[in-house]
């Protein structure tokens, strides 16, 4: 990357308010006059209300009031609208919430909502994704024809399909038949959960002139402002959604979270306001989880190491609510196979609904569940062929500017480096070189490696914008909507327009904290899309401000704007650096010597909006999906301990191919990311019942990687290929840090012990079971050295 | 029973005692009874109060109790732990470090630092959860619980003191107000292996395995007490007799392997599954053995 003053620089984050503990974030927002609501779940997976008995929680002192569904007979979502406020006439999961109390004090609410009695009668759940298909299956949602939904979903009435999606690109017959070897596999992945620190809360009030305001923990404040309108009948103009820290989202916050929940409440008491703050276990039950997920895959590839064939059945588990899920699917759908080109494919891609928890967005959207099935495709291809998997994912891989998309469409010449990524990461965990024996005669090690791609998911209308003011000292206020959830885009946003204006860093400013009326408009932040999105508005705002200093600077020093150069935060004319006007002194306008003013305050604007991206062909998937795609490959060693039967990641490589804006927090998210990832691959599963019941709704059997569980050794790099519209090149890296791990991990434990993982977590039990499959001759090696063998 | 999932974020409400002197404590003991629990790092307690898994409406705090917070140790006669005295006490405490081992290895395995700054280890044990690490570690020892009521003392062996899940002997109107560990075997070493899911974690299987004199079969001490492979921690008497045979090693240390097997019952839950946790108590309990006794 070019050398620049600011950046390309880790610099530091500016506000570090949450280290001196005084970052605000929504749980701290306390109105006067506020109630308290609580929810209460249903005991069963699927049922029907017979009745809802209240009248002992109405009489604990201090409850004003207890809502049920029927209370609220209408909708809420983004692509599939499916959600009940409140459940109405069905429970649809264990958890699914029946009534709320609202109280003067949270202890009343909780006393209160102990005492609220449901009549059910049981139906009959449906827990897996083959049960959802069977075709005499209970329907979850018996009236889906009536469901707003997005445009491009497709929904089946009288099934439990939410979504259908279908690609086709070239002949998958005709692929077949040229193909000398075919792998075929079925990987299961499970629901899991985003385990964010912060839980979700609310706080809603309606003011006296009917405009409709919110705090709440959310991603994307402008989505929940569309939601929310959009779901309650609010005129968009009169809701006011206020964000502020966010502890952690990870796609968990996308969206529209429960904001309506409080909204509604308040509504219905006149407008007082109404907090909703979940505990943990309430969290796991009342917000959405990741969905799980049925790949059955078949992939061909000819004996001279081309892919040439790849047939998929996705299977989405998306519990008892789609809403955001119907997307991911899509996601899948249409990006089916890893960053290699593929001629001929035929992938349909199912969301499902059953009886668990909803699911929504999650960090990679569903790329890093395709990758850890379609990687494993890729190494097992490999074996067939006797080729060298890195040799195999070498020749296959997308080449920008000639390889075609599986949408069909030609991957831009520009668009980044995937092979690059392949040979660095390979080099980096010595890719080739036997790992070292460790000393116990049961554990062994081993490295894998797995390459992906991504890019956001949107419609492909997904607008940004973004404004530039200028203080009377020469500092900067950039308002943006992208929301601070720890990423740091809008720090890397600040290093730009230092950059672009010459001015030290500490000169801009971009507020965490914003609300949807005093800041410009950004559509999610989500799907690694903040920077490259925000960035090109922001460029574009700042290109204008510096087109009106040019203005300014030209009329002062009488020359054309042309002849009017920006440089270290000044407006100078070119070749005479003492004619220079600083942006403190036309901050407001610049005056004249004799009083005349001219232009008034600086404020410059800039909008972007993906002119490349289009709606998909429903029956091919033809189309652009994305402006952008990031490429990477990540890599791991690891030792697999048969004794225990843990496996522990020793080292973990990531390399992506985009530059970085600020290498201090891309490195920031590649180290989350891997450890995210490996959390993934190794721990974590929502457990339910055989009737349903989640056993895991809090982190005592809910495990995600602990500080000890951290790879011993990290190592992430970006090899500095950008794409020429995105700002400084640089394009999303977010999601992408945390795709790879289990694929990486199930390749490096073939490699360590010859068993092969298809499915997730890769638990002892797990582990256990498969080697008992799979190599049980590795357990009698363990008989023979601790027990001196039969 | 309720029909409807409702989670606490406040504990209920209940009436807080905080005595300051052991009479006082039995005194409100006997008086309360069954109504009052006993308050010591409260990390079990707070947490079964929250989730409505116990609602005492009488909670009795026992940490500004000066008596009761004694760590005591004489040559000869052994371990004095009071029940106040912190995981974390016992786990910084070099003498335990070096005179019982398998108890230290035990103890810093539970959880996390700052979770050891709070809880006790008659915690641990009155608590009488299958998965208690300390309990396994104490049974190798062959430790005893001093029960005290208004009516006086009585010390039960910790062998007899589980009786279920979450059951003990205890009554209603007793405290723990002594754990005693007995001198260990001369020259005893050993450890506690803990199997996790992740760096802090409940144990899915734990094993305490004490070896005293592995070349000498008249004075050999083998003990080995597990967690989480039954309803109660399980200590097997046949080790220890077994191993006192003059057999080659590797044979018995089959045939422990064998006996252990016949005597857990291991279920699949959350955490683990049985036939995983029975996958550890067969090769672990051998790697321990042939670890402890310097098989090769
Ligand atoms: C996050 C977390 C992690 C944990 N990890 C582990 C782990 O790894 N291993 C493990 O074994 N446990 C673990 N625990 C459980 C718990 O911390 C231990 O059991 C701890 O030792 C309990 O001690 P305490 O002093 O906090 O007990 P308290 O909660 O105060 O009491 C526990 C029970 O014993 C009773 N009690 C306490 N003292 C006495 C007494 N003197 N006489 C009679 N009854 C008494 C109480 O009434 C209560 O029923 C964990 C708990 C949490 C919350």
């Amino acid at each position: 990357m070019k050398a620049y003053k600011y950046v390309g620089k880790p610099i530091p984050r500016q506000d570090v308010s949450k280290v001196f503990g005084d970052a605000i974030y929504a749980y701290d927002v306390k109105l006067p006059g506020m109630l308290y609501a609580k929810l209460v779940g249903s005991t069963y997976a699927h049922a029907r209300i017979k009745r809802i008995d209240y009248s002992k929680a109405l009489k604990v002192p201090g409850v004003i009031k207890v809502f049920t569904g029927e209370d609220f007979p209408f909708k809420v979502g983004i692509y599939a609208a499916d959600r009940d406020v409140l459940a109405r006439g069905k429970v649809l999961y264990y958890g699914h919430p029946v009534a709320g109390v609202v109280a003067e004090t949270p202890e009343a609410a909780e006393e209160a909502a102990e005492l609220i009695e449901v009549e059910y009668e049981p139906l009959e759940p449906v827990l897996t994704i083959e049960d959802a298909l069977r075709p005499d299956a209970p329907l979850i949602h018996e009236h889906m024809e009536e469901y707003r939904h997005a445009s491009f979903i497709y929904p089946r009435p009288g099934t439990n399909i939410a979504n259908y999606l279908k690609l086709r690109k070239g002949n998958v017959k005709k692929g077949f038949e040229e193909a000398d070897v075919v792998v075929e596999g079925e990987y299961r992945e499970p629901l899991i959960s985003h385990a964010y620190m912060e839980n979700w809360v609310g706080i809603a009030r309606v003011l006296s002139d009917g405009t409709v305001e919110i705090w709440s923990s959310h991603q994307s404040p402008f989505a929940v402002r569309h939601l929310l309108a959009a779901s309650l009948g609010l005129p968009i103009g009169k809701v006011v959604v206020h964000h502020t820290f966010i502890g952690g989202g990870f796609g968990g916050k996308a969206g529209l979270l429960l904001e309506h929940i409080p909204v509604l409440f308040s509504m219905k008491l006149g407008g007082r306001p109404v907090r909703l703050e979940l505990n943990r276990e309430e969290n796991f039950l009342f917000m959405a989880q990741r969905a799980g997920y049925l790949f059955k895959m078949k992939t061909g590839a000819t004996k001279d190491g081309k892919l040439i064939a790849h047939y998929g059945e996705y299977y989405l588990d998306a519990g008892a609510y789609a809403d955001y899920t119907v997307n991911i699917g899509r996601s899948v759908g249409f990006v089916p196979t890893g960053p290699y080109e593929v001629p001929n494919i035929h992938v349909d891609s199912i969301t499902v609904y059953t009886n668990k928890v909803p699911t929504t967005a999650f960090r990679g959207f569903g790329m890093q569940e395709m990758h850890f099935a379609f990687e494993q495709q890729i190494e097992q291809l490999a074996e067939k062929l006797g080729m060298d998997p890195l040799e195999f994912r070498l020749k296959n891989a997308i080449v920008p500017g000639k390889s075609y998309l599986p949408t069909q469409v030609r991957v831009r010449e520009d668009a980044g480096d995937p092979a690059g990524t392949m040979k660095r990461a390979a080099e980096l965990i010595s890719w080739g070189k036997k790992p070292e024996k460790p000393g116990e005669p049961w554990k062994f090690r081993g490295i894998g490696i797995a390459s992906f791609w991504k890019g956001p998911v949107q419609p492909p209308n997904a607008a940004s914008s973004a404004i530039v003011k200028v203080n009377e000292d020469g500092s900067v206020d950039v308002l943006v909507g992208t929301g601070e959830m720890g990423q740091g885009t809008i720090y890397a946003l600040a290093q730009i327009v230092a950059e672009e204006l010459g001015i030290p860093v500490e000169k801009v400013r971009v507020a965490p904290i914003r609300s949807t009326d005093s800041v410009a408009y950004t559509w999610q932040t989500v799907g690694s899309r903040g920077l490259f999105s925000e960035g090109q508005a922001l460029m574009r705002a700042l290109d204008d401000l510096k087109n009106q200093m040019k203005e300014i600077a030209a009329r002062v020093f009488n020359v054309f704007k042309d002849e009017i150069e920006i440089k270290d935060g000044k407006a100078c004319v070119k070749g005479k650096p003492w004619e220079c006007i600083s942006l403190a002194e036309m901050a407001l306008g610049y005056t004249l010597p004799n009083g005349n003013a001219i232009h008034g305050p600086l404020i410059g604007r800039g909008s972007h909006v993906p002119s490349q991206t289009t709606y998909l062909d429903p029956e091919t998937g033809r189309g652009e999906p994305k402006p952008f795609m990031t490429f990477g490959t990540s890599a791991v060693e690891v030792e697999v301990d048969l004794l225990n039967m843990r496996v522990r990641v020793l080292k973990a490589v990531t390399v992506l191919d985009t530059p970085v804006i600020n290498p201090g927090l891309a490195l920031g998210q590649a180290y989350g990311g891997a450890v995210m990832g490996i959390s993934i691959a190794l721990n974590e599963e929502l457990k339910l019942t055989k009737d349903g019941r989640l056993l895991n709704p809090n982190f005592t059997d809910y495990k995600v990687a602990r500080a000890g569980d951290i790879p011993v050794e990290m190592v992430a790099e970006f090899l500095g290929v950008g794409q020429k519209n995105a700002p400084y090149g640089a394009k999303g890296v977010g999601e992408l840090t945390m795709i790879a791990w289990p694929a990486a991990i199930a390749n490096a434990i073939y490699n360590a012990i010859g068993v092969r993982i298809k499915k997730l977590p890769i638990t002892p039990d797990n582990l256990l079971e498969a080697i008992k499959e799979q190599r049980p001759e590795l357990l009698k090696e363990l008989d023979k050295y601790l027990l001196g063998g039969e | 029973m309720r029909t409807v999932l409702a989670f606490r974020t406040i504990l209920p409400t209940f009436t807080y005692h905080r005595p300051s002197s052991l009479a006082e404590l039995l005194e409100l003991k006997a008086k309360l009874g069954k109504d009052a629990a006993i308050l010591a790092g409260g990390t079990d307690l707070l947490v079964d109060m929250k989730m409505g898994v116990k609602r005492p409406p009488h909670v009795i705090d026992i940490k500004s109790i000066k008596e009761l917070h004694v760590l005591e140790y004489k040559e000869g006669s052994g371990l004095i732990i009071g029940p106040t005295v912190t995981l974390r006490e016992l786990e910084t405490n070099s003498l335990l470090k070096e005179k019982y081992p398998v108890l230290w290895d035990a103890v810093r395995k539970i959880a996390d630092v700052a979770l050891r700054e709070r809880a006790t280890l008659a915690g641990n044990i009155a608590n009488a959860s299958p998965a208690a690490d300390s309990a396994p570690a104490l049974l190798v020892y062959d430790a005893k619980v001093e029960l005290t009521s208004v009516n006086g003392s009585r010390l039960v062996p910790l062998r007899e003191f589980f009786t279920g899940v979450k059951k003990t002997v205890m009554k209603e109107n007793e405290v723990i107000t002594k754990i005693m560990v007995p001198e260990p075997p001369a020259g005893a070493k050993g450890e506690y292996f803990k199997a996790v899911r992740s760096a802090e974690d409940l144990a899915l299987v734990g094993i305490a395995a004490l070896v005293a004199n592995p070349n000498n079969p008249a004075e050999r001490v083998v003990r080995l007490a597990y967690a989480s492979v039954a309803p109660t921690p399980v200590y097997v008497k046949e080790v220890e007799e077994l191993f006192k045979k003059d057999e080659p090693l590797n044979k018995l240390i089959k045939e422990a392997v064998n006996i252990m097997l016949s005597k857990v019952s291991p279920i699949s839950d959350v955490r683990a599954t049985r036939e995983y946790r029975l996958h550890l108590v067969k090769y672990v309990t051998a790697y321990l053995l042939r670890k402890l006794l310097g098989v090769k």
